[in-house]
């Protein structure tokens, strides 16, 4: 079985035609590099592959995991490089395409990444890479559907591919269907414990099913590896903070919306949430202030809307005793239709 | 023992003796359906079509009455009608009411009552308009609302059109959902307070939805509409005062309804529950007219500062503070919001503090109570549930039947979600609406009875395991209405347990309550003060007072 799993590895990682001769002998190795890197583990990987990147010069594998762990690194011009050399020598490889589309995607090259993407599925409609890109390139295209269908595959194929967990975990989080997001945000942190993201994504999507100690295991494993690894995310603690409010533990919620503000002071959000809870904590001045900075901060994406701005000042204002203001925002209040509910399902 | 586990002791003993209710059984509330068994075969048939009209999923309403006097409560249940026709063509669409006979058992007297309706009926709200002594019925609906009189020998007759309280503005029928009486200037005649929902007709409506996968279309498409509120003139006729009383102005898109005093100054104030709008807080200038108040109160939103899909509400003391709070349902991943009365014209959204958030995020809710069920001296939360869309679970995540749920109330300002441990009853899924409370057997436990689309309504009798003790009582009012809708109730209790509630049927979803007035006592074998504010001023004081009976109180 584990052979069966090393061979498909293999398949995947190199294709069919970098399997010739030049490679003969290190196929398990460069297998389990393609894991490594999938598994986001580069530096395991790099370890791996230098040794036989020096016995094996000629061989095209090598080359293509050399430029996928340059990309890792960081290393933009020198990953952009083997990757065309890859695909120089390797013309007809549909994963040499994919990655390259990855690379240049991640770099927020869309146009080539979209064009790289449909070539490695006109190389090879299976292969799990190029479905995975191709996927997310779909979705961000506004056809989510065929994307997820896309990511799908990819998962079905190589379930250990993170990053492919990851996307279509995230776009089931955006579905609202939390659910089958937690299956995707489970596998990436079970290969990956270190993504403070995935920790993050699991908890929020465990929230809506209810399982409030998991949400909330979840959200300290992220914050444990928050600060050590590559994938930083500054909203653990917003998202943290907020479990913890709904949870009536306001004194550990106001350490994590503190640390909130203080991460992303640009967002509306996090000083809405930080009013909110000063609100229930009866801090009705510190209420104002945040409420009065989330509203002074433009939300284009609609996170929080100024319905909710309104109604929040409201109350602050109420609760002051500022009868005028709280007038006022009551207006606006009333002025502002609801957000449009989409169908009842 | 040492000294400082020796002082704990001591302070928790003294707390245990003082503390009112403490000395109470423990409980578990519990109910059974006892449906198979009562004869009642009622099943809410929406009539609907392939396109799924949003019509078809916010009927069902149920009242509980006792229409003809004899001390038990009967069943009204409204039924849906043929779409589009909107008319009763089979006597599977007809209003149906059930007599109670006292064993357990329920005879359909619906012909003999002229009672099965006409049009796609939705609510219904019982009060005694005429102050003759015989509860009558208000029926809302789509194409048709209808009042009947009881003629106080088992029939009604249908005075609609010469009370002139069909439900329309405008000469336009609104598509009325709830309904409720109350005497809003306390003059001694209940007035009508109707619900409307949105402007649908067979003519406009909306489909959403992939082909052979429709789903209830979201109530943004459609206007909204105004409430109603009609005057009663005291010679059986009534007037529309919807425009004069402010009532008019407020446009929203109605469901639910709940009436309380929540100010305590003596006037009736008016809480409408609206879909995916901000709710209304109708607040009795003095019986002059209404203010719309719900932004100011706190009451317009969720504590995320957004409307929900408001559907089903109660408005009751549940904190024993003496003020009437809120509880509303509404749809999946909403919550179900809980707003506390603090007394000073404000509520704070206790959705979360009180424990609930959790786990109404994951419920659709219609029907609502605020009802003691296990007779501690605490109001419990009880919910009917049922996702909107017939097709939801296209979605595997998505559930059309769902099961009711019931929250004890822990005495702390918190409850807990005892539905699992309330019985096999509980565990049913269907697809829930309307449900009405009242004592069905006077055995001094509510009861609850659950209409429910497509399967035979749920007749949900409270079988808690506690031995506390309790009281009902039917106020008849005699310079007040004569229900003695609107007059509030302090009981305080042997122990010194102080306790609100006040006289309404209306509440839940489109449904009419039990109009007596319960009260769990805990440990309590006797009261040692009822006082009575009457909708009239005036307070009247009964002491000490038996438990464990039914009580009628006339107005002196």
């Amino acid at each position: 079985m584990k052979t069966a799993i090393l061979c498909f590895l293999l398949a995947v990682a190199t294709g069919r035609v970098a399997l010739a001769g030049p490679c003969s002998g290190i196929e398990t190795e460069l297998a389990q590099v393609s894991v490594k890197l999938a598994h986001d583990a580069v530096e395991a990987a790099e370890q791996q592959l230098d040794p036989i990147s020096q016995s094996h010069p000629d061989c095209p594998a090598v080359l293509l995991a050399q430029a996928r762990v340059e990309a890792a690194r960081g290393q933009d011009s020198k990953a952009a490089a083997g990757f065309e050399r890859y695909l120089l020598s390797q013309p007809e490889d549909a994963n040499g395409y994919a990655y390259f589309a990855r690379f240049l995607l991640d770099r927020n090259q869309y146009q080539r990444a979209d064009d790289m993407s449909s070539m490695a599925m006109a190389k090879d409609p299976n292969a799990a890479p190029a479905l995975a890109v191709r996927g997310q390139i779909l979705d961000m295209k506004g056809s989510p559907q065929q994307g997820m269908d896309l990511l799908s595959r990819a998962c079905q194929l190589d379930p250990e591919d993170i990053r492919a967990q990851f996307d279509l975990g995230s776009m089931d989080d955006r579905a609202k269907r939390p659910a089958d997001a937690v299956t995707h945000f489970r596998k990436v942190v079970a290969i990956d414990p270190g993504d403070p993201r995935a920790w993050d994504y699991l908890a929020l999507n465990l929230e809506p099913l209810g399982d409030i100690d998991g949400a909330r295991e979840a959200y300290a494993k992220g914050l444990a590896v928050n600060q050590q690894g590559p994938h930083f995310d500054a909203f653990l603690d917003y998202n943290y903070g907020r479990l913890l409010m709904k949870l009536n533990r306001l004194d550990d919620s106001k350490i994590h919306l503190d640390r909130a503000v203080e991460l992303v002071p640009q967002m509306r959000a996090t000083w809405y949430e930080r009013a909110k809870l000063d609100l229930r904590l009866k801090d009705y001045p510190r209420a104002r202030t945040d409420a009065e900075q989330a509203a002074a901060i433009p939300d284009p994406n609609g996170l929080i809307i100024d319905l909710q701005i309104y109604a929040l000042l409201e109350q602050v204002y109420r609760r002051l005793g500022e009868a005028e203001l709280a007038a006022k925002y009551a207006e606006l209040g009333r002025q502002t239709p609801p957000p449009v509910r989409g169908e009842h399902h | 023992m040492n000294p400082i586990r020796r002082m704990t002791s001591l302070l928790l003993l003294t707390l245990l003796s003082t503390s009112p209710l403490l000395s109470a059984a423990p409980s578990q509330i519990h109910f059974e359906n006892r449906q198979k068994q009562s004869g009642v075969s009622f099943v809410l048939n929406n009539g609907t079509t392939e396109d799924k009209p949003i019509i078809d999923s916010v009927l069902g309403g149920v009242a509980l009455l006792d229409y003809d006097n004899d001390g038990y409560l009967d069943i009204f249940f409204t039924n849906g009608a043929q779409i589009p026709s909107l008319g009763k063509d089979s006597s599977a669409f007809y209003n149906r009411l059930y007599h109670n006979n006292h064993d357990g058992t329920f005879t359909d007297v619906t012909a003999r009552a002229g009672v099965r309706g006409e049009g796609y009926s939705m609510g219904v709200a019982v009060g005694d308009y005429d102050n003759d002594g015989w509860d009558d019925i208000y029926v809302t609906g789509v194409n048709r609302n209808i009042l009947y009189h009881n003629n106080g020998n088992g029939t009604f007759s249908d005075v609609t059109a010469r009370a002139a309280v069909a439900g329309t503005s405008g000469g336009k029928k609104q598509l009325s959902v709830s309904a409720a009486w109350l005497d809003y200037d306390n003059d001694g005649y209940l007035d009508l307070f109707v619900t409307n929902y949105l402007d649908w007709t067979a003519e406009n409506s909306k489909v959403c939805g992939a082909p052979g996968k429709r789903l209830s279309c979201p109530p943004s498409l459609y206007g909204g509409e105004a409430s109603i509120l009609y005057h009663n003139n005291g010679d059986g006729t009534f007037t529309d005062v919807s425009t004069a009383t402010g009532i008019g102005a407020q446009i929203g898109k109605g469901m639910g309804v709940a009436i309380a005093d929540y100010d305590g100054d003596g006037w009736m104030d008016i809480f409408v529950a609206n879909d995916n709008e901000r709710n209304f807080l109708f607040r009795n200038r003095s019986g002059k007219g209404f203010d719309e108040v719900g932004i100011e109160s706190l009451v317009a939103y969720t504590e995320d500062g957004v409307p929900v899909s408001s559907m089903g509400v109660d408005f009751r003391d549940w904190n024993n503070d003496g003020r009437p709070s809120l509880f509303v349902t509404a749809l999946g991943g909403e919550t179900f919001p809980l707003y506390r009365n603090e007394g000073n014209g404000l509520f704070s959204i206790d959705t979360y503090p009180a424990g609930t958030g959790f786990a109404t995020f994951r419920m659709s809710g219609w029907g609502a109570g605020i009802v003691d069920f296990d007779n501690d001296g605490y109001k419990d939360l009880f919910s009917a549930n049922s996702h909107v869309s017939a097709n939801a679970d296209i979605d595997p995540q998505q559930h059309y039947l769902q099961a009711n749920a019931v929250f004890r109330n822990l005495g702390n300002g918190t409850f807990t979600d005892v539905s699992a441990q309330a019985g096999a009853a509980m565990q049913a899924h269907a697809a829930h609406r309307g449900c009405a409370f009242g004592d069905l057997n006077n055995d001094g436990k509510t009861d609850v009875v659950v209409s429910t689309i497509g399967s035979p309504a749920e007749l949900l009798y409270n079988t808690s395991t506690d031995k506390n003790h309790w009281i009902l009582i039917q106020t008849v009012g005699v310079k007040s209405n004569r229900d003695g809708i609107g007059t509030r109730i302090k009981v305080t209790g042997e122990s010194g347990q102080v306790q609100y509630n006040h006289v309404t049927t209306a509440g839940s979803y489109a449904s009419s309550s039990d109009k007596r007035v319960h009260f769990g006592l805990g440990a309590d074998t006797s009261i040692k003060e009822i006082e009575l504010l009457w909708p009239s001023g005036t307070v009247q004081t009964l002491r000490d007072v038996k438990a464990d009976q039914v009580l009628k109180i006339v107005e002196k």
